[in-house]
């Protein structure tokens, strides 16, 4: 099993007389601090709406993962796929601090370490309802007890 | 305004059936999402050497609120080091507010900013040398005062 990521940046007009290309070898995504293979991944499409609850947590706390499958290296991908409204967004930041701008169209793949449930991913549509697509890799997810 | 497209392609056979993620988009600005960023503050390089942590992103460069994007990449690589990175406003950036991940040797990660405080780092290891490259796209850089 191997997970890879891969990122390409360009630009032939950002910087006049040095076009941009940014394209970094490709990464096998692996568990922190070894060679093995990521094994669980957490996906799902998912539309995000405005009010009560303004702010919704994305994917789980870390006492939801078995484990050592918290505070490692998982990684997360996610795409606002919102067509309706070029200027809505998704408000992201980590507990209850947002860090950024998520607008329809745009794509962000981060690093995620979940150290604690108080390291949770926030997400709050902003505009209207957004629509986003999200995929973590290395999700250790404990399933509820059932009932 | 420039155009600026960045493509992110993710596979992974995890699940029985392979998962191939192909995220493309061109940079745009906050206030008019049709026309594309036109500012940066250059790509670079830094060598750490120490675990000290270091603001790599100083947000009273850039304008707050806006659809800034941070490229940031490990560009050493060991897997068994990684870098903290974290938003916030103290070099900080390892069990504190907020932490965001561990960016280990190889990873790269491109994420929206708001630009309202600063983004730090802090290499894992002193005993070996990590290089970090970054970039900022950005949707508005405030002039330094003179």
């Amino acid at each position: 099993m191997a997970t890879t990521a891969q990122i390409t940046i360009t630009s032939p007009d950002l910087m006049p007389g040095s076009a941009l290309n940014i394209a970094p070898p490709v990464v096998t995504l692996t568990k922190a601090g070894v060679n093995a293979d990521l094994d669980q991944k957490l996906s799902g499409v998912i539309k995000v709406t405005v009010g009560d609850p303004t702010e919704h947590r994305l994917g789980p706390l870390a006492t939801e993962m078995a484990g050592d499958a918290h505070d490692i290296a998982s990684y997360l991908y996610i795409k606002n796929t919102t067509t309706e409204d070029a200027t809505y967004y998704i408000d992201w930041g980590i507990h209850e601090t947002m860090i950024g701008r998520l607008y329809a169209g745009d794509w962000m793949f981060i690093p995620w370490n979940a150290s604690d449930d108080a390291a949770e991913i926030e997400i709050q549509a902003i505009g209207g309802t957004n629509i986003i697509e999200y995929c973590l890799f290395n999700s250790d997810v404990i399933l509820p007890t059932a009932a | 305004m420039a155009t600026i497209n960045a493509t992110a392609t993710i596979s992974s056979d995890i699940a029985s059936y392979p998962v191939t993620i192909s995220g493309e988009m061109t940079m745009t600005k906050s206030a008019n999402p049709s026309v594309g960023l036109e500012e940066t503050t250059g790509l670079r390089t830094k060598k750490f050497t120490t675990t000290t942590a270091a603001v790599i992103v100083e947000h009273d460069e850039l304008t707050d609120d806006k659809a800034h994007k941070v490229y940031i990449r490990n560009a050493s690589a060991n897997r068994a080091n990684f870098f903290y990175v974290a938003y916030n406003a103290s070099a900080a950036a390892a069990g504190t507010a907020e932490t965001i991940g561990k960016l280990y040797g190889g990873d790269w990660m491109l994420m929206p900013y708001n630009g309202n405080v600063n983004i730090t780092v802090a290499s894992s290891t002193a005993t070996e040398t990590q290089m970090l490259e970054y970039m900022v796209f950005a949707d508005g850089i405030v002039a330094a005062k003179g």
